[in-house]
């Protein structure tokens, strides 16, 4: 299907201007310091966003009850793990490996 | 080896670009290693769907933003329309809107090509520890974003390219949970920059009302709850004990 080109022209175009349009030097205006303290909490809210679902609601598409999650379980780890451990490899690494290994336990 | 983002540790400043080169490097590895599953199965599921190898290696070449990739692949595989998948694609890229105004005052005044540049290697992960730079030396630094742009960007293509070519001997790729390297790799950068009760704050106001959007099936559950949340930092900011 050719249609495929269109739709990556379409997505790149898309991605790209999402990540500029701030940086164009057209756009007439300067951010005020209230949204300057607002936009310091993009980080942690956004990521949030994304990480908040997968852990607490992956339930529902493996069949699973909410408490016998592996992403539950796995998920409360990792929060466990980022608390005591300062290297964020470390965090990284065992958190998936526990993953793998209640999804081995678990099929 | 042991890049974390908590760069504490470095308190002199870098007299080398080579030595920025490799701390960039150093930061964003983990992170990289946690996206290498998502970018696998972005790969393999590109030719499932009957992308060409070239077709597929492109996406993340261009395109380069996993969550779009993947939810667009989705829509592609159900004959989605291009106008949904157009519009998937800019709910969930809506977020780099915002991370592009947080570095605005930073790039504004270089040249065309860096903006540029910075733009395109611009992600959650590069947003990430760019801003975890910015709060320690207090300067921005496009070497230091671009090197850690670029670093991610070539461990995320090396990932599709291995899903394209080793993704059909995978078995259920896509039942595989890979999303949760994902979920480990932002917790792991959340969790530890919460260091004030207004971070608190945004995290657990975000997190609740993801959670609450999500279960009403809110298509721009990521962009609200996120706006809540930033909005939650900033009302609390007043209460945070001074530090800084």
């Amino acid at each position: 299907m050719n249609n495929y080109w269109l739709t990556l022209l379409g997505m790149t175009c898309i991605t790209f201007t999402c990540r500029y349009l701030f940086f164009a030097k057209k756009l007439p205006f300067t951010l005020g310091v209230k949204t300057k303290r607002a936009l310091a909490y993009t980080a942690p809210s956004v990521l949030t966003a994304m990480w908040v679902p997968i852990v607490f609601l992956s339930y529902q598409q493996i069949e699973k009850s909410f408490l016998d999650s592996p992403f539950l379980i796995a998920g409360l780890i990792t929060i466990a793990l980022s608390l005591k451990l300062k290297s964020t490899l470390s965090v990284v690494i065992i958190s998936i490996a526990v993953f793998v290994a209640l999804q081995l336990i678990y099929h | 080896m042991l890049g974390s983002l908590d760069t504490s540790k470095n308190t002199t400043h870098h007299e080398n670009k080579q030595q920025l080169i490799y701390q960039a490097t150093a930061d964003i590895l983990p992170l990289a290693i946690a996206v290498i599953p998502w970018g696998i199965l972005c790969g393999s599921l590109a030719i499932q769907i009957g992308l060409s190898p070239i077709q597929a290696q492109l996406m993340s070449l261009l395109v380069f933003a996993g969550a779009a990739q993947l939810a667009s692949l989705t829509l592609m595989g159900g004959a989605g329309a291009l106008s949904s998948i157009f519009s998937s694609t800019f709910v969930i890229s809506s977020r780099h809107l915002l991370y592009s105004a947080v570095f605005r005052e930073h790039v504004q005044q270089s040249s065309f090509a860096t903006r540029c540049c910075t733009a395109f290697f611009l992600t959650d992960e590069m947003f990430a520890v760019t801003c975890a730079y910015l709060e320690k030396y207090k300067s921005f630094s496009h070497l230091y974003a671009i090197s850690a742009g670029i670093t991610f960007y070539l461990v995320w293509n090396a990932a599709t390219f291995i899903g394209i070519t080793a993704g059909q001997f995978i078995p259920n790729i896509e039942s595989l949970g890979l999303e949760f390297a994902i979920a480990a790799t932002f917790i792991a950068i959340v969790i530890p920059a919460i260091n004030s009760f207004s971070i608190l704050m945004s995290v657990l106001a975000s997190g609740i009302s993801v959670l609450i959007l999500s279960l009403m099936n809110n298509e721009h559950a990521l962009i609200i709850a996120t706006f809540i949340g930033m909005a939650s930092g900033f009302f609390t900011a007043s209460k945070d004990e001074e530090h800084e």
